[in-house]
């Protein structure tokens, strides 16, 4: 194993703060308690688990700096999984943390809270310019929106289209969009109908000249999505048209391999339907692990982004932070809590992602400089800790980009087309 | 399971020495860490002194005292003097190390080196933003910053480019401007009376674009609404009784099954309204959601004053001074459009789509919330009261006071406070673990022996079930050891690797 290199144990002392020993705001000691803690719970340790929660119970809270708060949803999540997974707890009982719980955004509160960070509206950049860049050309355009943020990206995508799409007079193409109704989708939760939100933006589309259909397909991500594949195959072939596939935070919902094939499976349907181009953007993280124990700790590392970033946008203990916290929340008991089917949060990290595209004969595109540029006028609308890097994969030199906060990676972008079959050679398909 | 073997104990004491405790400008002795979650876990961590992250120009010529970031800009500067001066090369020994910074203050959460920071520039002007003074104010508005490039970007920015909508919110970017009109209930309605589109100059809309004719010409017209519905009309006008209404009303303000919803295929499409609701994969039942259909917009003026309200308590560059203006709900028809007070006081300007301070103001001098409450004690002191606790046969009466245990345990009574220190008189068995608490507490490390480390750091030596024989020095002296002393013993092995293997049990 790895060499443990061990901390120099007196941290400096500057004049003027406290030392670190008196306090233990410090991560990586909370860090350390949580994992102690998931080994007793693990192995059964009832005393040790109850005085490690006990301690760290006394050191987190859900209104502390964003270290206590991470720490206060890891701590609950463990005493869940403590309560419902082992005899040797049945003494604890946990809050359980439900989707009821949640709360329902109407359209207009969703539409201001996907903008509150760049964390979805990095993804939607990068993949308009990617799919406007693509469907040039085609008159009728077929968007699959598998979106987290419920169509958060179209009325920009839309607004595009109606300007950048016309052409010496000639009309922006048909818009279709299809999108995908879960039956229990995970957070942010939308407080109006999939039909209500569809006949809104079919009338946005009609204020932009742009002419719309929309339609719903009910499918499920724990199934690989069969349903809608099933769907997608009988459309019959329309001339001229465009299909685009966009898969924005939503595909780690279809499992993978420790559960099921349907991961690698769904994307080599997919590649079958010969989409013009699909997009796909993802949290950058692993929690694919079936140890729950290193699970906690990519959580750990991961999870401290998003409280982090509250503290620059939210104001504690305002209505907006606890929807927004209590969302996280779920994620994080998910992740650590249930196991099987019921473990829906299955990040993975990009370099997995970028494999299984490959695997199933797609190939990168890269998004050019404007599309940087846009990004980065973008954050620099929002707190200073935001950035954006290029990432050019060893495997195919495509030059993608990366949201840090801080200099950590937060979501990747990237864009892939399929792979022609024709005679053995691998060329990209045409328009 | 097997125990986790600690290779390196024994480099704890070698690099003490080293550190300076005086606030100097010659950084510590670079310490060495694996990173978990960081990208590179070679990464040396540097910690600076405040004094020289607040410093800008460290490099002073000596002639005329311009001071400089870089030494090579001073070298360069010193060749005006005829001054000798001597560019340094960077050595590919020295180019290929990646450094990252750590802050100094201690209950910073980037004090710690798996949040450090990956750039001198970036450390330093955390530190100023953060834990600065904010000495630049933009004469626009009222905001502050402690950063000078912040408050230049700030500036060029201020007050320059608006959008509004026609509900009376403001945006700063075209983007999520876009995005709330798509969903503005004020706009719809507006469209809808007036059945033409005042907000962009249209020209006529030509009747299907002749490439999608193949399929459904009738669907395509500006005018009806394509997204089926099993209900005869799907105007979405304002005049009529629209069953469209009816039926959103019904439906439960969730996402759920509506009876009402159909899938749309395309053997629907040859115009007929009337399709039967035709469902993939799933039946089609009314889910019996939470059914509270309460308007949204009603609420919304409550939910989002809270991001005001506060405003009364705590100073803050985000607050309003009107409290009941809200910035994000559109109002329902039935109130009046609300419009921000403009003119008064640009710092109104709230929320991530209006114009803002793209940087977040230092916590420190202009709190956007209270200071977050800082434990009562600190992690060793309370490792050592749970170890005094000792044994807890009864299982969950530790706990008693947290709210976490079932009701149905049979616990001792205790005084319960909430998450508060519920604490139990020492019981029998709770011998402070002894060995080298003194020692932790003073600051000295290396107190375990390599054989207590190894069975007994994570309790795992002991046999399974109620912690019969729960020998609390080893399971959280061993703990406390890693915490006060050890600062950050890495058990679970380095960054990248994941400890399955070395705890054994995977689920």
């Amino acid at each position: 194993m790895n060499k443990a290199m061990i901390l120099n144990p007196t941290r400096p002392v500057w004049p003027g703060f406290s030392s670190s020993k008196s306090l233990c705001g410090d991560a990586n000691c909370m860090e350390q308690l949580l994992l102690h803690c998931a080994n007793a719970i693990e192995s059964n340790d009832a005393t040790l688990a109850q005085q490690t929660i006990w301690v760290i119970s006394n050191l987190a809270s859900s209104d502390g700096d964003s270290t206590q708060r991470l720490a206060s949803s890891l701590l609950r999540a463990l005493i869940s999984r403590a309560a419902t997974r082992s005899p040797a707890f049945s003494f604890l009982s946990a809050a359980p943390v439900s989707q009821e719980t949640l709360h329902r955004f109407s359209v207009i509160e969703l539409a201001s809270f996907v903008d509150l960070t760049p964390w979805h509206r990095f993804g939607f950049i990068a993949a308009n310019a990617a799919i406007l860049d693509a469907v040039k050309g085609y008159s009728s355009v077929h968007i699959v929106d598998l979106s987290l943020t419920h169509c958060m990206q179209i009325p920009t995508l839309i607004d595009s289209m109606a300007t950048k799409l016309i052409n010496k007079g000639q009309p922006p193409p048909l818009l279709k969009l299809t999108v995908v109704l879960a039956e229990s989708p995970p957070p942010p939760l939308l407080g109006i109908s999939y039909e209500e939100l569809g006949l809104k933006l079919v009338s946005f589309a009609t204020t932009r000249n742009i002419a719309m259909e929309f339609r719903i397909i009910y499918s499920s991500y724990s199934d690989g999505l069969s349903s809608l594949i099933e769907q997608l195959r009988l459309d019959p072939l329309v001339c001229n048209e465009a299909l685009v596939v966009n898969c924005h935070m939503m595909l780690h919902y279809i499992p993978h391999e420790t559960l099921s094939s349907s991961r690698s499976f769904f994307l080599k349907e997919l590649r079958d339907l010969n989409p013009t181009i699909v997009t796909l953007i993802e949290e950058d993280a692993d929690f694919t692990s079936s140890n729950f124990i290193s699970r906690l700790r990519s959580l750990f590392n991961y999870m401290w982004i998003p409280y982090d970033t509250a503290d620059t946008f939210l104001t504690c203990g305002s209505e907006q932070r606890q929807w927004y916290e209590a969302d996280i929340g779920w994620r994080i008991d998910n992740v650590v809590a249930k196991e099987g089917a019921e473990r829906v949060e299955r990040l993975e990290p990009k370099s997995r992602w970028f494999e299984r595209m490959r695997e199933a004969e797609f190939t990168g595109v890269g998004f050019g400089e404007e599309v940087g540029r846009e990004v980065k006028t973008m954050l620099e609308e929002h707190a200073s800790g935001w950035g954006m890097k290029k990432d050019v994969d060893d495997n195919d030199d495509v030059e993608r980009f990366v949201l840090t906060w801080k200099g950590h990676s937060v979501v990747f972008a990237s864009a892939w087309v399929p792979i022609s079959r024709v005679d053995g050679a691998l060329s990209y398909i045409e328009a | 399971m097997a125990p986790v073997e600690l290779e390196n104990s024994s480099t704890v004491s070698g690099d003490a020495s080293g550190v300076s405790s005086t606030g100097n400008l010659n950084p510590p002795p670079k310490k060495k860490r694996n990173l978990p979650g960081m990208p590179d876990p070679g990464a040396e961590v540097i910690a600076l002194s405040p004094k020289t992250l607040m410093a800008t120009n460290r490099f002073v010529c000596e002639i005329c005292n311009k001071g400089f970031q870089r030494d090579q800009n001073l070298q360069l500067h010193r060749r005006g003097h005829n001054l000798p001066w001597k560019l340094r090369q960077r050595s590919a020994k020295d180019a290929v190390r990646k450094k990252v910074y750590v802050c100094p203050v201690s209950a910073c959460v980037h004090h710690d080196p798996s949040r450090a920071l990956g750039d001198l520039t970036g450390i330093k002007k955390h530190f100023c933003r953060k834990h600065g003074e904010k000495k630049y104010k933009c004469d626009k508005c009222s905001k502050k910053y402690a950063v000078h490039s912040d408050w230049k970007a700030h500036s060029k920015i201020c007050g320059t480019k608006e959008y509004r909508c026609d509900c009376g919110t403001l945006f700063s970017r075209k983007d999520s401007f876009i995005t709330h009109r798509a969903f503005c209930d004020v706009l719809a309605e507006e469209s809808a009376k007036n059945q033409t589109n005042k907000l962009y100059p249209q020209p006529e809309l030509k009747s299907p674009p002749a490439a999608a004719a193949p399929l459904t010409p009738p669907n395509v017209s500006a005018e009806t609404e394509p997204v089926k519905i099993a209900s005869p009309s799907v105007r979405s006008s304002s005049e009529s009784p629209n069953p469209l209404e009816v039926i959103m009303e019904e439906a439960p303000r969730t996402i759920g099954f509506n009876v009402s919803s159909s899938v749309i295929s395309d053997d629907d499409r040859s115009g007929n309204n009337n399709c039967t609701p035709r469902t993939i994969g799933f039946n089609v039942t009314s889910s019996g959601l939470s059914g509270d259909h309460t308007s949204n917009n009603n609420n919304n003026n409550g939910i989002y004053a809270g991001l005001f309200s506060s405003s009364t308590s705590s100073p803050s560059l985000y607050a309003s001074s009107t409290p009941s203006t809200s910035l994000f709900a559109p109002p329902s028809s039935s109130m009046e459009p609300i419009s921000l007070c403009l003119s008064t006081n640009p710092s109104l300007y709230v929320g991530p789509t209006t114009i803002q301070d793209p940087h977040p103001p230092p916590h420190f001098l202009t709190p956007l919330s209270l200071p977050p409450p800082q434990p009562a004690m600190s992690a060793t002191a309370l490792l050592q009261k749970a170890a005094q606790m000792g044994s807890t046969g009864s299982g969950g009466s530790l706990l008693r006071g947290l709210g976490i245990v079932s009701s149905t345990s049979s616990s001792m009574e205790l005084s319960s406070h909430d998450l508060g220190l519920g604490l139990l008189p020492p019981c029998s068995s709770g011998g402070s673990g002894g060995s080298g608490l003194k020692e932790l507490m003073m600051g000295n490390s290396c107190v375990f022996g390599p054989k207590q480390t190894t069975l007994d750091f994570l309790g795992l030596g002991r046999a399974v079930g109620n912690g019969s024989s729960n020998p609390v020095g080893g399971g959280l002296s061993a703990l406390l050891t890693s915490i006060g002393g050890g600062g950050g013993m890495d058990v679970f092995g380095t960054a990248g690797e994941f400890p399955g293997k070395d705890i054994g049990r995977s689920l």
